[in-house]
């Protein structure tokens, strides 16, 4: 009677414990791991959040079957032959030691095929450094420092267009309003969070303006975190600029907007580089007050519309309910990356990551949600269509007034002023 | 040579670790590896902290300025000079000895938290000229470039082993300093100083050079970690080495461990460090700041029930089972 | 001209703020010798407070800092009972230490629970407002919070030194065993100064969100600057905590709009260092 007893648990165990090990091996055989490595605690975990959210919607676009999305890889389900893509998040805190250390342990510990990152360009540096000297694929949607595609790397790949791309069109805007609009605008203000971010779009920023003869007459740079930017403003203010470029995140840009309020001064134009005018959560809160500064985007709702539809579909069905508010033109671009590194894995057909990246550096690939439609990296990774306007914000929508192709509204120049709104 | 228990200890315990990146799998490539590195290296700035504040009684939140020093004394070396950090080290290490003199000079005359504060204040003062000094990077920072691995570029991206080896050296060089302090006349004098600074000037011994001289000490041996910290992370930029959190790190383990004791700063990395490893790599899924929450709740926990550390646990309890041996007999 | 009177007008409102953030922090490090590390935290939780309470329930900050004050209060001596009380005495850096945990505890939570999202109240009564005075332009909300940090001071002023509880407290401060020979319960006169330590940066954080966005990280700079203010000042004097809190308004003011805005924080640090040197026990330390 024991014996029985005892050999039937045996048996058991043994065919529970061969249905785990195949089911595991089952699952384990079909799944292409990607790391996705943002600030997810910390002073930029806002944007680091909707980041990993960007890279969830497209893995779910890409992993289920989405007939009505008409997109590369949406309408069947996974990629290759029936893998699916399991997403890996890691948290480097804004901290470039731990971003190194969390891009080694994603890539030698949990294996990921690539890694998808950074936001903060200085926590991108060390992170694409290891996969590099690891000859690992790193995929960067909008670290917006030019020095990432300055390095020749052979296994980085960047979307978003540079603070040098971006310094540019900025200034062709205003020479555009100068001559179509006899806009009259002849000086130059800058005002940045002191950080790697701010300090290198202010540097193009000068390169830019020097150019077209633009003259800088207030370069003002601000502790991020401040408890005022009263002498900030205060500086702005006593050089008078016709025009600024702003490049503040989140808290600090409202509260320049506020502080501006107060001391009721606006230059007649305010360009802002990717930041806190990008963020719908932070304009929400101003309200009023936030209209009239524009910014270069690669994103707005309005835009989607237009040229981007299947955008809004993914946001619809699997961004906002994960992040309660549509895509920004940052994170968005995270999404972007991992439907190209997809695209490129199908591609290849196989996961050798040599034939992978051979052909994210040769082949264009299409994109529906890149305003340019289509994504093409030159060496060092830079992607060449990367195309951003520069929008104008009023009552919480973000309308496109450059390049004159996409304009939809004309600008209000120059900002009203306080006392008139 | 083994003179006694503490000895035994020592020696056995540099042997262990010296073994472990030869037994394949341990260290390697390995996530393990990395904490271990970690374990050594913040044990050993932890360590170099123990002598100025655990010894010498001068309790600082600057020691993240020395560390930083060392970082650039490397960085600088291996980006703006096409150099190796072999010679931006010692520059770092005797830059930050100078410093730590100038600076420290002055602040000595304060007392309590009036010095706790000024050493915060200078870390502040430091972050923030180091951020607008564009010469050596400013707020940009340096970025290494991809060099050949190797002991002479002391870059490795495959294995963790030549950094482990790296940071036990390090770990072996400030823990024999302390061990050395502690056996001859300047551990007398530090202690002097901590325990009563009137006294000991009654007794002659010039307690301004006693000061300066541990704090010069530490100040190098911290700029030595920090070398070794932009050679490990490939960068170096203010906020990530001139920083009060960072500054924080020296004190929390040096206390968790045990403040003025040799092994407390071991304990106490071996503690934190692989609780803040693995709590972040395998917690975060929890939530944003949830690691970072227990991290906060544990400190508290400690500091409330046993501020002497871990070396204050051990003691305790090894009294306790003293004095029953006694009262067995 | 008017640029002069501006920044003057400008670092007086800032030093008023950062005098009543800081006046609670003296009053425990004056009665206790505790650095609250948490102090900025504090200010964190009574911003995230007073913006619910905005947000949700429309009252505002003008009138809910009273709660802002009260919950801190209660913070207060609730970290005092459980943190402090049990770290006190026991080695040098202990209730520091713990104080940063709980700083970290905090600062993490609100993070989980509220996200990092920076929330501005919209709308509020004085929002925006300003007059001119002198070729300046003054902030309503600042002025507001500016003038209720001196009646605050000055309240707390007045306890210390006309009332029978303000000279338990400084009897406690002075010397605790002779205070308690004197009948004096210095468990409760402990919990009272940390609970009003509390609720003063919790009026300031109530006020403070007419202008500035709430997010986890909103104390960290407040702390440090309410540090140097108290060391500055000298500890436990309120009045000094006030005159130390108006010259590192004005010195972050002039210096930020005179020599450069990115080194203001500079100045305010290196005047610490250099007053401290002349004076080292603060400005009208004891």
């Amino acid at each position: 009677m024991q014996l029985r007893k005892r050999s039937t648990i045996a048996v058991l165990l043994v065919l529970a414990l061969s249905l785990m090990v195949c089911s595991s091996a089952f699952a384990a055989d079909k799944v292409i791991k990607i790391g996705v490595l943002f600030p997810l605690t910390g002073p930029a975990a806002v944007s680091g959040q909707n980041c990993v959210n960007s890279v969830l919607a497209a893995a779910d676009v890409i992993n289920k079957a989405n007939p009505d999305i008409n997109a590369p890889l949406a309408a069947k389900v996974g990629l290759l032959d029936g893998y699916k893509i399991e997403i890996v998040k890691a948290d480097h805190q804004g901290k470039p030691d731990v971003a190194k250390s969390e891009a080694e342990r994603l890539y030698n510990q949990e294996k990921v095929f690539a890694v998808i990152g950074s936001y903060n360009s200085s926590a991108t540096k060390p992170a694409s450094a290891v996969a590099e000297r690891a000859k690992k694929i790193f995929m960067c949607g909008c670290s917006s420092s030019a020095a990432l595609t300055e390095r020749d790397y052979k296994y980085f790949f960047r979307h978003a267009p540079t603070d040098a791309i971006e310094s540019k069109e900025f200034v062709e805007y205003i020479e555009y309003l100068n001559k179509e609009k006899n806009a009259g605008i002849k000086t130059l203000g800058l005002i940045y969070e002191n950080t790697e971010f701010g300090k290198h779009a202010a540097e193009e920023a000068h390169k830019a303006a020097k150019h077209t003869g633009l003259k800088v007459v207030a370069d003002v740079p601000f502790n991020n975190g401040a408890t005022n930017l009263n002498s900030e403003v205060q500086t702005l203010k006593a050089a008078n600029p016709d025009a600024v470029f702003g490049a503040a995140l989140g808290g600090d840009y409202s509260l320049w907007v506020r502080t501006m309020k107060q001391v009721n001064w606006l230059p007649k134009i305010a360009i802002n580089y990717c930041t806190g005018y990008q963020n719908p959560a932070v304009q929400k809160e101003l309200a009023g007050d936030g209209d009239h500064f524009m910014g270069g985007m690669g994103y707005s709702p309005e835009l989607a519309k237009k040229f981007m539809p299947e955008a809004i579909k993914i946001e619809a069905k699997y961004y906002t309910p994960r992040s309660n508010q549509p895509f920004d033109s940052d994170s968005i671009q995270e999404a972007v990356m991992l439907f190209v590194l997809a695209q490129a894995i199908e591609k290849a057909g196989s996961l050798d990551t040599e034939k992978v990246a051979q052909i994210l550096r040769t082949e264009e690939f299409p994109s529906v949600m890149s305003l340019s439609g289509t994504v093409k990296f030159e060496p060092g990774g830079q992607n060449i269509h990367a195309l951003s306007v520069i929008t104008q914000i009023k009552d919480l929508d973000y309308k496109t007034v450059f390049p004159i192709k996409y304009q939809k509204a004309q600008p209000v120049f120059p900002m009203t002023p306080w006392d008139k709104r | 040579m083994f003179k006694n228990k503490a000895d035994k200890l020592w020696y056995g315990f540099i042997a262990v670790a010296f073994i472990l990146p030869f037994v394949p799998g341990v260290i390697g490539g390995s996530f393990f590896g990395h904490v271990a590195t970690m374990i050594l290296l913040y044990a050993a700035m932890a360590q170099s902290w123990n002598i100025i504040s655990g010894y010498c009684g001068q309790t600082s939140f600057g020691h993240s300025v020395f560390f930083g020093i060392g970082a650039y004394g490397a960085a600088l070396a291996v980006v703006n000079f096409n150099s190796l950090p072999w010679y931006g080290a010692p520059l770092g290490m005797l830059a930050a000895a100078v410093v730590s003199v100038i600076i420290s000079y002055p602040c000595f005359k304060l007392k309590g938290h009036y010095f706790a504060i000024a050493t915060f204040a200078i870390v502040e003062i430091f972050n923030r000229l180091f951020m607008i000094w564009d010469t050596i990077g400013g707020a940009l920072g340096l970025d290494y470039p991809i060099l050949p691995d190797g002991w002479v570029n002391f870059s490795w991206s495959d294995t963790k082993n030549g950094y482990y080896l790296g940071a036990l050296a390090i770990f072996i060089l400030v823990f024999s300093v302390v061990r050395w302090i502690e056996r001859h006349r300047m551990g007398y004098y530090l202690r002097a100083v901590r325990e009563g600074q009137e006294t000991a000037e009654s007794l002659g011994v010039n307690s301004t050079v006693v000061k300066l001289s541990a704090m010069a000490l530490s100040a190098s041996l911290a700029a030595l970690c920090g070398a070794f910290f932009a050679q490990y992370n490939y960068r170096v930029d203010p906020p990530m080495v001139m920083s009060l959190d960072m500054s924080m790190k020296f004190v929390l383990i040096t206390i968790l461990g045990g403040l003025g004791t040799f092994w407390g700063p071991f304990l106490g990395a071996l503690v934190l460090i692989p609780l803040q490893e693995y709590t972040r790599a395998y917690l975060s899924h929890l939530g944003a700041g949830v690691d970072l929450m227990i991290f906060g709740l544990i400190i508290i926990i400690v500091m409330i029930k046993q501020p002497l550390g871990i070396m204050g646990l051990i003691r305790y309890f090894t009294k306790k089972k003293n004095v029953k041996r006694e009262g067995d007999a | 001209m008017s640029n002069f009177v501006q920044v003057l007008i400008d670092g007086i409102l800032s030093g008023l703020l950062y005098a009543l953030v800081a006046a609670g922090l003296s009053m425990m490090w004056g009665v206790m010798d505790v650095i609250n590390f948490a102090h900025g935290e504090f200010l964190m939780v009574a911003m995230y407070l007073c913006y619910w309470i905005g947000e949700i329930l429309g009252i505002d900050p003008l009138f809910s800092w009273i709660a802002g004050g009260i919950f801190l209060f209660l913070i207060g001596a609730l970290t005092y009972r459980l943190i402090i009380k049990n770290s006190l005495g026991k080695a040098a850096m202990a209730p520091l230490l713990a104080t940063f945990g709980l700083s970290m505890l905090l600062k993490n939570f609100c993070m989980n629970r509220f996200t990092p999202n920076f929330r501005l109240l919209s709308g509020t009564i004085m929002e925006g407002k300003t007059f001119q005075f002198a070729g300046a332009i003054v902030s309503v909300p600042q002025l507001v919070t500016a003038i209720f940090s001196l009646a605050v001071l000055l309240g707390v002023y007045w306890l210390i030194k006309k009332t029978r509880v303000g000279w338990a407290i400084q009897a406690t401060a002075m010397d605790k065993e002779a205070a308690e020979l004197m009948g004096i319960d210095t468990e409760n006169i402990y919990l009272l100064v940390f609970g009003i330590g509390g609720a003063c940066v919790g009026v300031a954080g109530g006020l403070m969100t007419t202008y500035l966005a709430v997010h986890p990280e909103v104390g960290g700079l407040f702390s440090l600057i309410a540090f140097v203010v108290v060391a500055l000042g000298g500890f436990g004097s309120i009045p000094g905590a006030l005159f130390a809190a108006l010259l590192i308004g004005l010195v972050e003011s002039f210096a930020g709009f005179y020599i450069a805005a990115v080194v203001k924080y500079v100045a305010v640090f290196a005047i610490y260092l250099v007053v401290i040197m002349i004076r080292p026990k603060g400005l009208f330390g004891w």
